[in-house]
Formats: structure tokens, C-alpha cells, sequence
């Protein structure tokens, strides 16, 4: 399983929200592209990104800092974007960068049409990010939650030929409080195609217990607040991911 | 129609159950078992594995499956997954391990210094979506295209010493051996149930597949 460091951006910065609130950040580094280093030099196989204010405006707000980790990382581990991917221009010129994937959330939920249009043209390369409380999927920030069931959503994203999804429980994200396992494997036993399970992650026993049901199809775990704040040693805890994975 | 999916204790084997019954379009009976006599019974049987091959092994060994895997593909349309595939060989590198040695070969570790075409470093485990190039015209590929992607997570992979055993080849970033078979048997590296259409059209022909090539 591989374990993904998140590096949020906000305003050039790199920070964690709480519960996906853009007003309750936490600045960790104000050098994104050395943090991006970082979690490559401690065995990071991929990486995770958010363009925070990307996310809130609908379009791409840290060009030129998304560029340069790209620059810099892009060709030592695939690198996955989301936050403000809302057309194909938009994908296509993330792509030409280096970026390996595009992530995207609340505009394939409120536009499907336009995630399908995406896996068309980019086939392989497109990852759909679903967030949900009690099993129904929130968008906006996680502002609104819809009547949308997100297995059932999934589902219907899996068709159009999305890479894999992206889970996260909105109950836990930034909380510390462990991963919500049972809600990210039922995901995963409805679905063909890999699930990276999202929010929660807080110690090595998540770790472990997600390395369980790892083959449900958990793909990987996104990690943020655990890494940055320490009660998650990155380096030891892809290395204890690899030990209970091998086949 | 029987079609039992071997559970020797070795992870959770729902997402194998639940793709098959997804292509079951011809009401066949599709259930778990670790009964030895429910398995020689069936008329077709799926071996998935997950995990450590030793840790398989044993297990398999713990139910007394062994004799009943190997007499299942003596005749019957037999497909094994991952560690199921790796099982049917001789040797693994992993553990140091004794396979049913029904496939002559040994399953390898992939070298620690892999590097692509471009001198990039490449991970093990090699993981996600990649290409699967069939080798050979089979029953199983009805559908699939020459090149389509499938899910992969493994650091070992199978080195059969009868060339004539593969039926399908990926890259990482030599090429190795993803699909191996021999008559009724059909083995792949990859996991069909995380492969989605691909995984579940090859699924869907095993269940048609009478056995013979």
C-alpha cells in the first residue's frame, strides 16, 4: 500500500485545514517545493496536491508553485493534483506540466458529464475524489452534503473509467482520530477499481489495520496532518506498508 | 454451474466473490470454500492469494488444500490470482518457499536497482494500472484488447522455465511474464477483481470457458 504525503496549498503556502475549513489553517512550510523533496527523499512514491484556493475559485490559483515541485519531483514519483479542475484546457495543461493525475471532486459531481468527458480524453489519468459523511457525498468544500450515496456515485464514475478513487470521511480529516476503515472498505468491496482511502490517519496502527484490507483494493492512503505534526514517521511507516504487502 | 473460490484464510476475498457474481449471467452457483471435498466437486474453481507467499503456503497446507488445488487442475477451467498464480510454481525467492510445482519455474523478486527507459529509479512493490500484452490467442482474451491495463501489487513475479507456459507479458521495465497457463489452467500476475472492465470481461469468459484452448 502506499502511503501518499498531501502538501496543501494555500496562498503559496503549505497548510492543513481542519475539517476542511479555509479559515482554520495551519502554515507548516512556506517553501511547498522543499517540502515536496522531502517526502520524495523519505521513500514517498507518489504525492499527493490540493490547490486550496484553486478549489474555492474554480480555476488554478499556484501555477507557478505547482510547476516547480513538477520541476523538481515530477519525474522521481507520479504527482496527483486537485482544487479548481473544472475544464480540459485546465487538465491538459496540468498534464504538459508533468502531473501525472488530475483529481476531481465537486465538479464531477455537480457536472458528471464533464468527468466523463474527461476520462475520455485522458484516459488513465483521471481520479475522482469523493467526500462523504454517513455515506453521502459532500461537495463544496465539504459545505454541502447531497443525496447522493457515494457507492452508488462510484459506481457510476467507475463506468465512465476513472483510475481509482479518492475516499475521504469528512468525519475524521484533519482530526486525528483514526481512519473510518469500515466505511473505506465497503467503498472498496463495491467497486472494480482501486480505492486510496483519505482523512483520519493518525499512527502506525492505521497503518497496519489499513494494510489489512488492503486487498479489498486499497491502492494507498493520503496522509497530512500525521506526517507534519510527527505522530507519523513517513519513512518507517511506507516501510512497515511494504513489509505487510509483499506477494 | 459450481464455481468455488478456494479461501484458505488468506485475506479477505470479497471483492474476488463479488466481480465474479458481477458477470454471472448464467445463474452459477458462486461460493467461498475451504471444504476440500466441496472444492474436487465443483466444476470450476478460482484460486485467489494475498499476502506472503509462505504465509499462503502454509495455510493452504493448514486445511489440507494442497491435494485439492492440484486435483482441481488436472481437469477443471482453474483460474488463480496473484499468489494464486505464484503458488503454482516450484520455488519462490519469497521465504525461500516450496510452490505445488505444477509449473516449472521459480517466482523471482524484481531486482532492487530497476531503473526505465528514461533512468528513472522504479519502486517495488510494482504497483497500479499497466499493460498486458498478450503473447498468445486464448479463450480468455475474447474482448480484451492486445494492450489493455490491468491492476498490479507485487514485488515477486513468475519466471516460467517453459516459455510455451506464458499467454501474456507486462513490462516494469523489462518484460516479464503477467499471464501464464497450460489446457484448463489460466493464472494471472494481476488482480482481475481491481481491473474493472478489463478485469471483469476476462472474469466473464472464464465463466463461458469450457477448459480447452
Amino acid at each position: 500500500m502506499l502511503l501518499i504525503p498531501a502538501i496543501d496549498l494555500k496562498d503559496g503556502q503549505c497548510v492543513r485545514l481542519k475539517q476542511g475549513v479555509m479559515d482554520d489553517a495551519t502554515v507548516f512550510s512556506d517553501d511547498p517545493v522543499k517540502v515536496a523533496t522531502h517526502w520524495r527523499d523519505q521513500g514517498a512514491r507518489r504525492l499527493h496536491l490540493v490547490d486550496l484556493n484553486g478549489a474555492f475559485a474554480g480555476k488554478p490559483k499556484n501555477l507557478n508553485i505547482i510547476r516547480s515541485i513538477l520541476q523538481e519531483v515530477g519525474d522521481d514519483m507520479p504527482v496527483q493534483l486537485g482544487g479548481g479542475i473544472r475544464d480540459l484546457d485546465t487538465i491538459e495543461k496540468y498534464l504538459d506540466m508533468g502531473l501525472s493525475y488530475v483529481i476531481i471532486g465537486t465538479a464531477a459531481v455537480k457536472t458528471p458529464g464533464f468527468l466523463h468527458d474527461a476520462c475520455d480524453a485522458f484516459p488513465g489519468q483521471v481520479i475522482v475524489g469523493l467526500d462523504a459523511k454517513d455515506g453521502m457525498v459532500a461537495i463544496d468544500g465539504w459545505a454541502k452534503i447531497t443525496n447522493h450515496n457515494v457507492i452508488d456515485l462510484a459506481k457510476r464514475f467507475e463506468d465512465y473509467g476513472v483510475n481509482s478513487v479518492i475516499y475521504t470521511d469528512i468525519g475524521r480529516d484533519g482530526m486525528m482520530n483514526g481512519v473510518n476503515i469500515e466505511a473505506t472498505v465497503k467503498l472498496a468491496q463495491a467497486l472494480t477499481i482501486p480505492v486510496i482511502a483519505s482523512g483520519g490517519l493518525t499512527n502506525l496502527d492505521d497503518v497496519r489495520n489499513l494494510c489489512a484490507v488492503e486487498d479489498e483494493g486499497i491502492e494507498g492512503a493520503i496522509t497530512g496532518r500525521a506526517i507534519y505534526e510527527g505522530s507519523i514517521d513517513f519513512a518507517a511507516a511506507q516501510t512497515l506498508a511494504d513489509e505487510l504487502s509483499e506477494a | 454451474m459450481k464455481v468455488a473460490v478456494i479461501d484458505y484464510g488468506m485475506g479477505n476475498l470479497h471483492s474476488v466473490l463479488k466481480s465474479i457474481q458481477a458477470v454471472n449471467e448464467t445463474g452459477a452457483d458462486i461460493f467461498l470454500s475451504r471444504d476440500p471435498e466441496a472444492i474436487v466437486k465443483a466444476d470450476k474453481v478460482v484460486f485467489p492469494g494475498q499476502g506472503a507467499m509462505p504465509d499462503c503456503m502454509r495455510e493452504l497446507n493448514s486445511y489440507g488444500l494442497a491435494e485439492a488445488v492440484r486435483e482441481t487442475t488436472q481437469t477443471k477451467p482453474f483460474f488463480g490470482i496473484c499468489v494464486g498464480a505464484q503458488l503454482l510454481f516450484q520455488h519462490s525467492e519469497e521465504g525461500d518457499t516450496p510452490g505445488l510445482g505444477l509449473f516449472p519455474g521459480n517466482v523471482l523478486r524484481f531486482s532492487a536497482n530497476l531503473t526505465d527507459a528514461a533512468g528513472e529509479r522504479l519502486k517495488v512493490p510494482h504497483m497500479g494500472w499497466n499493460r498486458v500484452y498478450q503473447t498468445v490467442s486464448h479463450p480468455l482474451f475474447a474482448g480484451i484488447e492486445d494492450g489493455e491495463r490491468f491492476y498490479f501489487v507485487h514485488s515477486y513475479h513468475f519466471a516460467p522455465a517453459d516459455a510455451a507456459l506464458t499467454l501474456a507479458e507486462s513490462e516494469y521495465p523489462d518484460r516479464f511474464s503477467c499471464i501464464v497457463g497450460r489446457g484448463n489452467i489460466f493464472a494471472t500476475q494481476f488482480h482481475t477483481e481491481k481491473s474493472h472492465r478489463a478485469g471483469l470481461q476476462m472474469m466473464k469468459n472464464f465463466l463461458a470457458w469450457d477448459g480447452s484452448v
